[in-house]
Protein backbone atom coordinates (compact mmCIF):
# COMPACT_ATOMS: atom_id res chain seq x y z
CA UNK A 1 0.00 0.00 0.00
CA UNK A 2 0.75 3.46 -0.61
CA UNK A 3 0.54 4.70 3.10
CA UNK A 4 1.08 8.42 1.75
CA UNK A 5 -1.85 8.38 -0.28
CA UNK A 6 -4.74 7.16 2.29
CA UNK A 7 -6.92 7.48 3.93
CA UNK A 8 -8.68 6.41 0.36
CA UNK A 9 -11.31 8.00 -1.77
CA UNK A 10 -13.63 5.31 -1.35
CA UNK A 11 -16.82 5.88 1.01
CA UNK A 12 -17.52 4.94 4.68
CA UNK A 13 -18.10 1.32 4.71
CA UNK A 14 -16.74 0.64 0.70
CA UNK A 15 -16.57 -2.94 0.28
CA UNK A 16 -14.27 -2.12 -2.50
CA UNK A 17 -11.40 -1.44 0.34
CA UNK A 18 -11.83 -4.86 1.83
CA UNK A 19 -11.65 -6.57 -1.42
CA UNK A 20 -8.02 -4.60 -2.15
CA UNK A 21 -6.76 -5.87 1.39
CA UNK A 22 -7.60 -9.45 0.24
CA UNK A 23 -5.74 -9.30 -2.94
CA UNK A 24 -2.82 -7.72 -1.91
CA UNK A 25 -2.73 -10.23 0.62
CA UNK A 26 -2.93 -12.95 -1.65
CA UNK A 27 -0.02 -11.15 -4.06
CA UNK A 28 1.87 -11.24 -0.68
CA UNK A 29 0.93 -14.55 -0.26
CA UNK A 30 2.49 -15.13 -3.56
CA UNK A 31 5.82 -13.05 -2.69
CA UNK A 32 5.86 -11.51 -6.38
CA UNK A 33 8.15 -8.50 -6.31
CA UNK A 34 6.91 -5.50 -7.31
CA UNK A 35 8.64 -4.74 -9.89
CA UNK A 36 7.20 -7.59 -11.91
CA UNK A 37 3.74 -7.19 -11.01
CA UNK A 38 1.11 -5.10 -12.85
CA UNK A 39 -1.82 -4.33 -11.97
CA UNK A 40 -4.80 -2.85 -14.79
CA UNK A 41 -7.98 -1.35 -13.77
CA UNK A 42 -10.10 0.65 -16.00
CA UNK A 43 -12.81 3.64 -14.81
CA UNK A 44 -14.62 3.65 -11.12
CA UNK A 45 -14.73 3.69 -7.96
CA UNK A 46 -13.26 -0.05 -8.16
CA UNK A 47 -10.92 0.64 -10.69
CA UNK A 48 -9.07 3.26 -8.57
CA UNK A 49 -7.81 0.73 -5.92
CA UNK A 50 -4.71 0.09 -8.01
CA UNK A 51 -3.54 3.75 -7.55
CA UNK A 52 -3.00 2.96 -3.39
CA UNK A 53 -0.92 0.33 -4.61
CA UNK A 54 2.81 0.13 -4.62
CA UNK A 55 3.62 -1.49 -7.63
CA UNK A 56 3.24 -0.72 -11.14
CA UNK A 57 -0.20 -0.05 -12.38
CA UNK A 58 -2.28 1.04 -15.23
CA UNK A 59 -5.38 3.23 -15.08
CA UNK A 60 -7.05 2.57 -18.42
CA UNK A 61 -9.88 3.69 -20.53
CA UNK A 62 -13.53 3.04 -19.00
CA UNK A 63 -13.85 -0.81 -19.99
CA UNK A 64 -10.87 -1.85 -21.46
CA UNK A 65 -8.92 -2.65 -18.74
CA UNK A 66 -8.64 -6.33 -20.06
CA UNK A 67 -7.61 -5.27 -23.71
CA UNK A 68 -4.75 -2.86 -22.41
CA UNK A 69 -4.00 -6.07 -19.80
CA UNK A 70 -3.70 -8.73 -22.87
CA UNK A 71 -1.65 -5.92 -24.92
CA UNK A 72 0.86 -6.51 -21.75
CA UNK A 73 0.73 -10.03 -21.48
CA UNK A 74 1.49 -10.45 -25.07
CA UNK A 75 4.36 -8.21 -25.16
CA UNK A 76 6.04 -9.01 -22.28
CA UNK A 77 4.44 -12.98 -20.88
CA UNK A 78 6.73 -12.64 -17.60
CA UNK A 79 5.07 -9.95 -16.10
CA UNK A 80 2.37 -10.94 -13.51
CA UNK A 81 -0.87 -8.86 -14.25
CA UNK A 82 -3.84 -8.20 -11.84
CA UNK A 83 -6.58 -7.31 -13.32
CA UNK A 84 -8.99 -5.19 -10.90
CA UNK A 85 -11.85 -3.76 -12.18
CA UNK A 86 -15.89 -2.83 -11.64
CA UNK A 87 -19.25 -4.60 -12.85
CA UNK A 88 -20.47 -1.61 -14.77
CA UNK A 89 -16.39 -1.82 -16.04
CA UNK A 90 -16.05 -5.14 -16.74
CA UNK A 91 -19.46 -6.43 -18.02
CA UNK A 92 -21.08 -3.68 -19.78
CA UNK A 93 -18.70 -1.65 -21.06
CA UNK A 94 -16.08 -3.87 -21.44
CA UNK A 95 -18.46 -7.30 -21.77
CA UNK A 96 -17.21 -7.90 -25.40
CA UNK A 97 -13.67 -7.81 -24.16
CA UNK A 98 -14.38 -10.61 -21.06
CA UNK A 99 -15.65 -13.11 -23.27
CA UNK A 100 -12.94 -12.84 -25.36
CA UNK A 101 -10.24 -12.60 -22.98
CA UNK A 102 -11.84 -15.72 -21.33
CA UNK A 103 -12.34 -17.36 -24.83
CA UNK A 104 -8.12 -16.86 -25.37
CA UNK A 105 -7.95 -17.76 -21.89
CA UNK A 106 -4.90 -15.57 -21.57
CA UNK A 107 -2.59 -15.58 -18.48
CA UNK A 108 -4.10 -12.78 -16.22
CA UNK A 109 -6.47 -12.89 -12.74
CA UNK A 110 -9.27 -10.75 -12.86
CA UNK A 111 -10.48 -9.52 -9.82
CA UNK A 112 -14.43 -8.18 -9.99
CA UNK A 113 -15.70 -5.78 -7.37
CA UNK A 114 -19.39 -6.79 -8.24
CA UNK A 115 -21.20 -3.68 -6.52
CA UNK A 116 -24.22 -4.31 -8.55
CA UNK A 117 -24.49 -0.90 -9.67
CA UNK A 118 -22.57 2.13 -11.23
CA UNK A 119 -20.77 3.77 -8.08
CA UNK A 120 -18.83 6.34 -9.54
CA UNK A 121 -21.25 8.42 -11.44
CA UNK A 122 -24.09 8.37 -8.68
CA UNK A 123 -26.22 5.16 -9.08
CA UNK A 124 -27.06 4.00 -12.11
CA UNK A 125 -28.41 0.73 -13.38
CA UNK A 126 -25.11 -1.53 -14.38
CA UNK A 127 -25.99 -5.10 -15.73
CA UNK A 128 -25.73 -7.05 -12.55
CA UNK A 129 -28.18 -4.87 -10.48
CA UNK A 130 -30.93 -7.61 -9.09
CA UNK A 131 -34.56 -7.52 -10.42
CA UNK A 132 -36.65 -4.98 -8.36
CA UNK A 133 -33.47 -3.16 -7.18
CA UNK A 134 -33.15 0.96 -7.32
CA UNK A 135 -31.14 2.73 -8.75
CA UNK A 136 -31.36 6.57 -10.70
CA UNK A 137 -32.05 5.23 -13.18
CA UNK A 138 -34.53 2.36 -12.34
CA UNK A 139 -36.96 4.30 -9.43
CA UNK A 140 -39.30 1.64 -10.14
CA UNK A 141 -37.33 -0.96 -9.98
CA UNK A 142 -35.22 -2.68 -12.26
CA UNK A 143 -37.32 -4.81 -14.91
CA UNK A 144 -34.19 -7.04 -16.09
CA UNK A 145 -32.88 -10.53 -15.21
CA UNK A 146 -29.11 -9.42 -14.00
CA UNK A 147 -26.04 -10.97 -15.67
CA UNK A 148 -24.15 -13.96 -13.50
CA UNK A 149 -20.67 -13.10 -14.33
CA UNK A 150 -19.37 -16.67 -12.76
CA UNK A 151 -21.68 -18.63 -15.83
CA UNK A 152 -20.40 -16.12 -18.18
CA UNK A 153 -16.91 -16.58 -17.46
CA UNK A 154 -17.44 -20.44 -17.44
CA UNK A 155 -19.49 -20.71 -20.80
CA UNK A 156 -16.70 -18.28 -22.28
CA UNK A 157 -14.00 -20.59 -21.10
CA UNK A 158 -12.06 -19.35 -18.04
CA UNK A 159 -9.47 -21.71 -16.28
CA UNK A 160 -10.71 -20.47 -13.12
CA UNK A 161 -13.82 -19.18 -11.80
CA UNK A 162 -14.76 -18.55 -8.10
CA UNK A 163 -17.19 -16.20 -6.11
CA UNK A 164 -16.88 -14.62 -2.82
CA UNK A 165 -18.16 -11.13 -0.95
CA UNK A 166 -16.78 -9.10 1.26
CA UNK A 167 -17.60 -10.58 4.00
CA UNK A 168 -15.93 -13.55 3.33
CA UNK A 169 -12.21 -11.99 3.57
CA UNK A 170 -10.87 -15.40 4.10
CA UNK A 171 -11.85 -17.50 1.55
CA UNK A 172 -11.74 -14.74 -1.00
CA UNK A 173 -8.10 -14.59 -0.10
CA UNK A 174 -7.57 -18.32 -0.74
CA UNK A 175 -9.68 -17.93 -4.35
CA UNK A 176 -7.43 -15.01 -5.25
CA UNK A 177 -4.61 -17.48 -4.84
CA UNK A 178 -5.58 -20.07 -6.38
CA UNK A 179 -6.51 -17.87 -9.29
CA UNK A 180 -3.29 -16.22 -9.24
CA UNK A 181 -1.62 -19.80 -9.13
CA UNK A 182 -3.75 -20.78 -12.26
CA UNK A 183 -2.26 -20.45 -15.31
CA UNK A 184 -5.32 -19.22 -17.59
CA UNK A 185 -7.11 -16.62 -16.85
CA UNK A 186 -8.69 -16.51 -13.52
CA UNK A 187 -12.18 -14.96 -12.59
CA UNK A 188 -12.80 -14.05 -9.10
CA UNK A 189 -16.17 -12.11 -8.73
CA UNK A 190 -16.29 -10.37 -5.22
CA UNK A 191 -19.41 -9.10 -4.07
CA UNK A 192 -19.09 -6.01 -2.30
CA UNK A 193 -20.95 -2.81 -0.48
CA UNK A 194 -21.94 0.41 -1.93
CA UNK A 195 -23.57 2.17 0.88
CA UNK A 196 -23.48 5.00 -0.93
CA UNK A 197 -25.14 4.45 -4.08
CA UNK A 198 -26.45 0.74 -3.85
CA UNK A 199 -27.15 0.63 0.17
CA UNK A 200 -29.08 3.40 0.75
CA UNK A 201 -31.60 3.33 -2.03
CA UNK A 202 -32.30 -0.57 -1.73
CA UNK A 203 -33.24 -0.93 2.40
CA UNK A 204 -29.27 -1.35 3.65
CA UNK A 205 -29.24 1.97 5.43
CA UNK A 206 -25.60 1.01 6.98
CA UNK A 207 -22.68 -0.37 5.46
CA UNK A 208 -23.23 -3.36 8.08
CA UNK A 209 -26.61 -4.31 7.12
CA UNK A 210 -25.27 -5.21 3.04
CA UNK A 211 -22.39 -6.88 4.62
CA UNK A 212 -25.12 -9.36 7.47
CA UNK A 213 -27.12 -9.64 3.98
CA UNK A 214 -24.32 -11.27 2.37
CA UNK A 215 -23.42 -13.46 5.35
CA UNK A 216 -27.21 -14.80 5.72
CA UNK A 217 -28.17 -15.17 2.29
CA UNK A 218 -24.65 -17.13 0.74
CA UNK A 219 -24.57 -20.49 0.19
CA UNK A 220 -21.94 -22.64 -0.76
CA UNK A 221 -22.03 -24.29 -4.79
CA UNK A 222 -21.85 -27.92 -3.30
CA UNK A 223 -24.96 -27.01 -1.10
CA UNK A 224 -26.27 -25.72 -3.98
CA UNK A 225 -25.83 -28.98 -5.98
CA UNK A 226 -26.71 -31.46 -3.53
CA UNK A 227 -30.05 -29.68 -3.61
CA UNK A 228 -30.43 -29.79 -6.76
CA UNK A 229 -29.82 -33.54 -6.41
CA UNK A 230 -32.54 -34.10 -3.78
CA UNK A 231 -34.97 -31.76 -6.07
CA UNK A 232 -35.42 -29.54 -3.38
CA UNK A 233 -35.69 -25.38 -3.84
CA UNK A 234 -32.98 -23.49 -3.72
CA UNK A 235 -34.08 -20.08 -1.97
CA UNK A 236 -34.79 -17.55 -4.88
CA UNK A 237 -32.56 -14.74 -3.22
CA UNK A 238 -29.66 -16.94 -2.30
CA UNK A 239 -25.97 -15.48 -3.30
CA UNK A 240 -24.08 -18.84 -4.55
CA UNK A 241 -20.62 -19.02 -3.40
CA UNK A 242 -17.57 -20.70 -3.75
CA UNK A 243 -15.12 -22.32 -6.60
CA UNK A 244 -17.28 -22.51 -9.63
CA UNK A 245 -14.91 -24.29 -11.91
CA UNK A 246 -11.05 -25.34 -11.78
CA UNK A 247 -9.90 -26.70 -15.47
CA UNK A 248 -6.81 -26.66 -17.98
CA UNK A 249 -7.89 -25.61 -21.09
CA UNK A 250 -4.64 -24.55 -23.59
CA UNK A 251 -3.95 -20.90 -22.09
CA UNK A 252 -2.47 -17.60 -24.41
CA UNK A 253 0.50 -15.74 -22.69
CA UNK A 254 2.26 -18.27 -20.23
CA UNK A 255 5.47 -18.21 -19.97
CA UNK A 256 7.21 -21.18 -21.34
CA UNK B 1 1.77 -5.32 21.22
CA UNK B 2 -1.02 -3.25 21.31
CA UNK B 3 -4.23 -2.82 18.71
CA UNK B 4 -5.15 0.65 17.39
CA UNK B 5 -7.01 2.46 14.91
CA UNK B 6 -5.58 4.49 13.10
CA UNK B 7 -8.12 7.82 13.63
CA UNK B 8 -7.05 9.58 10.58
CA UNK B 9 -8.24 6.74 8.18
CA UNK B 10 -10.53 5.16 10.42
CA UNK B 11 -14.40 6.24 8.58
CA UNK B 12 -16.18 5.19 11.15
CA UNK B 13 -18.18 2.10 9.41
CA UNK B 14 -18.24 -0.05 12.22
CA UNK B 15 -17.53 -3.32 10.12
CA UNK B 16 -15.36 -4.02 12.42
CA UNK B 17 -17.27 -4.23 15.40
CA UNK B 18 -19.30 -6.83 13.32
CA UNK B 19 -16.39 -9.80 13.16
CA UNK B 20 -14.65 -9.98 16.31
CA UNK B 21 -15.50 -13.30 18.13
CA UNK B 22 -14.16 -11.42 21.13
CA UNK B 23 -16.12 -8.18 20.29
CA UNK B 24 -13.19 -6.19 20.91
CA UNK B 25 -14.68 -3.42 19.34
CA UNK B 26 -17.72 -1.39 19.89
CA UNK B 27 -19.58 1.40 18.32
CA UNK B 28 -17.97 4.47 19.37
CA UNK B 29 -20.15 7.07 20.89
CA UNK B 30 -17.87 10.45 20.63
CA UNK B 31 -17.35 12.10 17.19
CA UNK B 32 -13.62 12.72 17.00
CA UNK B 33 -11.64 16.27 15.86
CA UNK B 34 -12.03 14.97 11.98
CA UNK B 35 -16.06 14.12 12.94
CA UNK B 36 -15.93 10.40 12.95
CA UNK B 37 -16.96 8.21 15.19
CA UNK B 38 -14.39 5.68 15.95
CA UNK B 39 -15.07 2.12 17.66
CA UNK B 40 -13.92 2.10 21.14
CA UNK B 41 -12.02 -0.71 22.48
CA UNK B 42 -13.17 -3.09 24.95
CA UNK B 43 -10.41 -4.35 26.64
CA UNK B 44 -8.00 -4.99 23.58
CA UNK B 45 -5.96 -6.64 24.68
CA UNK B 46 -7.90 -9.93 24.67
CA UNK B 47 -6.75 -9.94 20.99
CA UNK B 48 -4.55 -13.09 20.39
CA UNK B 49 -2.35 -10.54 18.22
CA UNK B 50 -1.59 -9.21 21.07
CA UNK B 51 0.53 -11.55 22.53
CA UNK B 52 1.24 -14.11 19.91
CA UNK B 53 2.02 -12.55 17.27
CA UNK B 54 5.59 -11.87 17.65
CA UNK B 55 5.87 -15.88 19.06
CA UNK B 56 4.12 -17.25 15.42
CA UNK B 57 5.77 -15.26 13.65
CA UNK B 58 2.36 -13.96 11.79
CA UNK B 59 -1.12 -12.86 12.31
CA UNK B 60 -3.51 -14.65 13.71
CA UNK B 61 -7.06 -14.15 13.26
CA UNK B 62 -7.20 -11.16 11.44
CA UNK B 63 -10.75 -10.72 10.14
CA UNK B 64 -10.80 -7.19 11.50
CA UNK B 65 -7.57 -6.15 9.94
CA UNK B 66 -8.85 -7.66 6.54
CA UNK B 67 -12.48 -6.33 6.66
CA UNK B 68 -11.64 -2.09 7.52
CA UNK B 69 -11.61 -1.18 4.49
CA UNK B 70 -9.74 1.88 5.06
CA UNK B 71 -6.28 0.08 6.30
CA UNK B 72 -6.75 1.37 9.96
CA UNK B 73 -6.41 -1.42 12.17
CA UNK B 74 -2.71 -2.10 13.17
CA UNK B 75 -0.83 -3.55 16.20
CA UNK B 76 1.96 -1.63 17.29
CA UNK B 77 5.23 -2.54 18.98
CA UNK B 78 5.20 -1.15 22.69
CA UNK B 79 8.06 1.71 23.06
CA UNK B 80 10.55 0.10 25.84
CA UNK B 81 9.40 -0.14 29.34
CA UNK B 82 5.91 1.21 28.67
CA UNK B 83 3.35 -0.86 30.94
CA UNK B 84 1.37 -4.03 29.02
CA UNK B 85 -1.67 -5.50 29.91
CA UNK B 86 -1.88 -8.94 29.48
CA UNK B 87 -5.58 -10.81 29.31
CA UNK B 88 -6.56 -13.94 28.13
CA UNK B 89 -9.95 -15.69 27.26
CA UNK B 90 -10.48 -18.64 26.95
C1 LIG C 1 -16.26 5.75 -22.36
C2 LIG C 1 -16.87 6.16 -21.07
N1 LIG C 1 -18.22 6.02 -20.87
C3 LIG C 1 -18.79 6.35 -19.70
C4 LIG C 1 -18.03 6.84 -18.68
C5 LIG C 1 -18.69 7.23 -17.39
N2 LIG C 1 -18.44 6.34 -16.29
C6 LIG C 1 -17.46 6.57 -15.40
S1 LIG C 1 -17.41 5.45 -14.13
C7 LIG C 1 -18.76 4.64 -14.79
C8 LIG C 1 -19.36 3.44 -14.11
C9 LIG C 1 -18.39 2.53 -13.43
O1 LIG C 1 -19.09 1.55 -12.79
P1 LIG C 1 -18.40 0.27 -12.21
O2 LIG C 1 -17.41 -0.26 -13.18
O3 LIG C 1 -19.49 -0.62 -11.74
O4 LIG C 1 -17.51 0.75 -11.00
P2 LIG C 1 -17.96 1.22 -9.56
O5 LIG C 1 -17.81 2.70 -9.58
O6 LIG C 1 -19.36 0.76 -9.35
O7 LIG C 1 -16.99 0.56 -8.64
C10 LIG C 1 -19.19 5.25 -15.97
C11 LIG C 1 -20.36 4.78 -16.76
C12 LIG C 1 -16.64 6.99 -18.89
N3 LIG C 1 -15.83 7.46 -17.91
N4 LIG C 1 -16.09 6.65 -20.07
S1 LIG D 1 -19.87 5.24 -4.49
FE1 LIG D 1 -20.10 3.12 -3.77
S2 LIG D 1 -18.48 1.97 -4.83
FE2 LIG D 1 -17.97 4.14 -4.97
S3 LIG D 1 -16.60 4.53 -3.22
FE3 LIG D 1 -18.68 5.06 -2.59
S4 LIG D 1 -19.45 3.19 -1.62
FE4 LIG D 1 -17.67 2.61 -2.85
S1 LIG E 1 -7.47 -10.00 15.14
FE1 LIG E 1 -9.39 -11.10 15.52
S2 LIG E 1 -9.53 -11.24 17.76
FE2 LIG E 1 -8.02 -9.68 17.31
S3 LIG E 1 -9.18 -7.77 17.34
FE3 LIG E 1 -9.12 -8.48 15.21
S4 LIG E 1 -10.99 -9.64 14.93
FE4 LIG E 1 -10.69 -9.43 17.14
S1 LIG F 1 -13.69 -1.20 9.93
FE1 LIG F 1 -11.98 0.25 9.88
S2 LIG F 1 -12.83 2.15 9.05
FE2 LIG F 1 -14.56 0.87 9.68
S3 LIG F 1 -14.99 1.54 11.78
FE3 LIG F 1 -13.59 -0.21 11.94
S4 LIG F 1 -11.55 0.73 12.03
FE4 LIG F 1 -12.94 2.29 11.27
Amino acid sequence: MRADRLPHIFCSGCGNGTVLNCTLNAVDQMGWKKEETVFVSGIGCSSRAPGYILADSLHTTHGRALAFATGIKMAKPELHVVVLTGDGDLAAIGGNHFIHACRRNIDLSVVCMNNMIYGMTGGQVSPTTPRTALSTTTPYGSAEPAFDLCELAIAAGANYVSRWTSFHVKELTRAILAGLRIPGLSFIEALSQCPTNFGKRNKFRQAMDQVEYFKTHGILIEKVQRLREEGKDIPPDAIVLGEMIRRNRPAMGVRK
Amino acid sequence: MRLVIDEKRCKGCDLCTMVCPYRIFQPGKRPNMRGIVVPELDRPERCPNTRLQALYGRTLCGMCQMICPDQAISWQEERPGEKRKVAIEF
